[in-house]
């Protein structure tokens, strides 16, 4: 569920930035705030795609989903770190507070033994 | 306590009884041999403190008499033998050196011919590791180390011995320890080439190792062998220890197999491929801190932290050598390719050359780790110390704890008697407590609510919680020695009724060949190993060169890739993933509360504040 909440959150963003590039007159070396705006919109993109499919792993209860999870989370906070030591856009801090939460959920004890590998199908034998 | 009683010929057909077979790997040059034609072609050699070695006694003169004696000796002084000559090769001209080179190649030629290495050392472990590891042979360049045609001219020498004479012959001892018999096989190998044959960690003169076989004696007098122990580099105690009827321990009729590790020969129940890693601990006051920080994470934080063994536990790096003890070469011993030979005995009175020669076996390098210098002999350690091998078998096999067993049920006894007895005196001692405590609380309450005694009320408060402790830990330690005496009992029951321990329960970390699926490393992974660090290297200096404007960004992209990349052959991914995580997690935290410090701590008290606040109604509500 929060990982659906969290693509939509990047969709909408990344839409948002996507509406906001004048593609005719895009030019890399002069208008900065376009290059950026673009920039977002392609290094969001990863991430994205990389959270819908941890979700819907994880909706199938398969094991992969938690390290797609995980590789989406650290992605989404690398880019973050990068967009702030560059440009500082206000957007980036909820989205660092959500992946940091979020690293820490899955991280936790409780997560990580469910999906540490050959747990889910004991798991269920025992169930 | 320490007695060697039986007569030699005893002695020999005891030795003879459990003589091990061993099984070396194909393309092993050297094969357990006497000690008399090996000493014959040394050169004795005197190391004295700031000053050049001296020869004493040249190749063909020293004898095992000559050897005991140990000329030249003063303090700091090193005696030790030279086996190998370059000139062993050819006299120290053009055509000698040519035929050096022709002896090193055909070597070669034949070991790569041979002996084919195990896919992945390198892959099994992480790129610290391999960096170390790195070090560790350019650190040879400057460290003492035995020059690299040694190997061939010790299997010229070897090769020459052999054709006088072929043996393969071990040396035999036989003493009484603590209860039991112990037989202690020493097998001598002219030379170590494990490093230069087999991408091992070293390469020295002369190689000592040792085989026991624990006996128990019953009243009869007769002789049961019931415990076997193998050397394996400077590892000792339990895990070394195998019971006579552990399935892992190999036998031919009486006499247990021992695979070699190819050029290292140190001793394995089974045959396969062992990674032995050299681990290097942390300095202690960052490996307390490092303790420390994945205590917080875990307990405070509920944080996983892997299974504890991941990182090496208090070692956090190690470098890897496999010990290739494959058992598919020549074997020695009942049912092999070769009969050993009458063994030579090393009886009582102990002959000079073991006892008076406190020297080295072969060249000393000088190295500071000591791992390309000889061994000294079965006595003696490098340092010239009596080696526990030699005076307390039985301890260094880890079984002084165990009594044989003719003597266990007598141990039980006595130890339940012991128990029996303290249970008495602390039951009496309990008794004398309890009514002193009694007495105690008596006057406490008849003192209660008088001012004038006040002093000594609080007096006799303290006394009684000093005494109700006591009379605690006594009841304790009583239920304790109780519980334990029952335990003995039952025990000493199911021996009588014949039951035995388990064979294993002894074993915390038995040293275990590497499985099918650690022996799977693709041809890809293992090319990724050997080249990524170099690659990894490379690429940092390229980076630095070409693209300075982007220097950090660049650096951080490809540790990222090298990472990653390692990581997914060597199955880390998870690993790497939660790590790299928890430190982007960690600076994004940092900078949020950077930014927003006044704003998160008006934050704070505003959710502590309406969290009590929906408290405090939820109770008001009820």
């Amino acid at each position: 569920m929060l990982l659906i909440l969290e693509v939509i959150g990047l969709v909408l963003l990344g839409g948002y930035e996507f509406l906001q590039v004048d593609w005719r007159g895009i030019d890399l070396e002069s208008q900065q705030d376009q290059a950026v705006e673009l920039a977002v919109f392609a290094l969001f993109i990863p991430s994205a795609v990389l959270t819908l499919l941890s979700a819907l792993s994880f909706l199938f209860l398969q094991r992969r989903g938690w390290l797609l999870a995980a590789i989406a989370q650290g992605l989404s906070l690398a880019v973050c770190l990068w967009l702030y030591s560059w440009f500082q856009p206000g957007y980036v801090y909820p989205i660092m507070a959500y992946c940091i939460l979020m690293i820490l959920y899955l991280n936790s004890q409780d997560v990580r033994v469910v999906f540490r590998p050959g747990q889910s199908h004991q798991a269920s034998h025992e169930n | 306590m320490k007695t060697e009683s039986p007569g030699v010929e005893v002695k020999t057909a005891l030795l003879r009884r459990f003589e091990p077979v061993i099984r070396s790997t194909t393309g092993d040059k050297f094969y357990p041999l006497d000690v008399e034609p090996y000493v014959r072609a040394c050169s004795l050699w005197v190391q004295r403190p700031g000053e050049e070695a001296v020869c004493v006694v040249p190749g063909g003169e020293l004898s095992l008499d000559r050897l005991a004696q140990q000329p030249m000796d003063e303090a700091g002084a090193v005696h030790f033998l030279k086996f190998t000559d370059t000139e062993d090769l050819g006299p120290n001209s053009r055509g000698g050196r040519l035929r050096m080179f022709r002896r090193r190649a055909k070597d070669r030629k034949e070991s790569t011919r041979a002996f084919r290495a195990g896919r992945g050392r390198l892959a099994r472990v992480g790129y610290f590791s391999r960096f170390v590891d790195a070090l560790y042979s350019i650190a040879l360049l400057a460290r003492g180390r035995v020059p690299g045609e040694s190997a061939a001219a010790a299997s010229v020498a070897y090769e020459r011995i052999m054709s006088e004479h072929e043996n393969y012959r071990y040396h035999g001892r036989v003493l009484r320890q603590d209860g039991w018999v112990v037989l202690q096989y020493w097998l001598f190998y002219p030379f170590n080439d494990w490093r230069s044959g087999f991408f091992g960690a070293n390469d020295h003169e002369a190689d000592w190792e040792k085989v026991m076989v624990f006996l128990s004696e019953s009243e009869s007098g007769e002789l049961r062998p019931e415990w076997v122990a193998y050397a394996a580099h400077n590892y000792t105690g339990d895990n070394l220890r195998r019971r006579w009827d552990d399935p892992e321990v190999e036998k031919v009729g009486e006499h247990p197999v021992i695979y070699v590790g190819a050029g290292s020969h140190a001793s394995y129940y089974a045959p396969g491929e062992y990674l032995t890693e050299l681990t290097l601990p942390l300095p202690s006051p960052l490996a307390r801190v490092t303790r420390a920080i994945r205590t917080f994470w875990k307990t405070r934080l509920g944080q996983y932290v892997g299974d504890g063994e991941e990182d090496g536990g208090s070692g956090y790096f190690s470098i890897p050598f496999v010990d290739y003890a494959r058992g598919d070469g020549l074997s020695v011993g009942e049912g092999g390719d070769k009969t050993w030979d009458e063994p030579r005995l090393i009886s009582d009175p102990t002959p000079d050359w073991v006892s008076g020669y406190r020297g080295l076996w072969g060249l000393y390098a000088r190295d500071p780790f000591e791992g390309e210098d000889a061994p000294a002999g079965p006595m003696y350690n490098r340092d010239k110390s009596v080696s526990r091998a030699w005076y307390g078998p039985v301890g260094w096999a880890g079984l002084d704890k165990v009594a044989p067993p003719t003597e266990m049920l007598e141990a039980i006894l006595q130890q339940r008697a012991d128990i029996v007895s303290r249970c008495g005196a602390l039951r009496a001692e309990i008794d004398v407590k309890s009514r002193q405590l009694k007495k105690v609380g008596a006057e406490l309450a008849a003192m209660r609510d008088r001012s004038h005694l006040d002093a000594p009320y609080k007096e006799g408060t303290r006394r009684v919680a000093e005494l109700s402790g006591e009379l605690d830990r006594l009841r304790g330690k009583l239920a304790t020695d109780e519980a334990v005496s029952e335990s003995l009992a039952e025990y000493s029951d199911r021996l009588r009724a014949g039951e035995r321990d388990q064979a294993r329960a002894h074993i915390s970390r038995a040293h275990t060949p590497a499985s099918e699926d650690e022996l799977r490393v693709s041809r890809v992974a293992e090319t990724w190993a050997a080249i990524s660090v170099s690659l990894m290297l490379i690429s940092f200096v390229g980076i630095a060169m070409f693209e300075r404007e982007h220097l950090i960004s660049m650096l951080v992209f490809s540790i990222a890739f090298f990472a990653f990349v390692e990581a997914g052959f060597r199955g880390r991914l998870v690993n790497l993933v939660s790590s790299a995580n928890i430190g982007l997690a960690v600076v994004a935290t940092l900078i949020i509360i950077y930014e927003f410090f006044w704003q998160l701590v008006v934050a704070t008290v505003l959710v502590i504040g309406l969290y009590v606040l929906w408290d405090n109604l939820r109770e008001l509500r009820r």
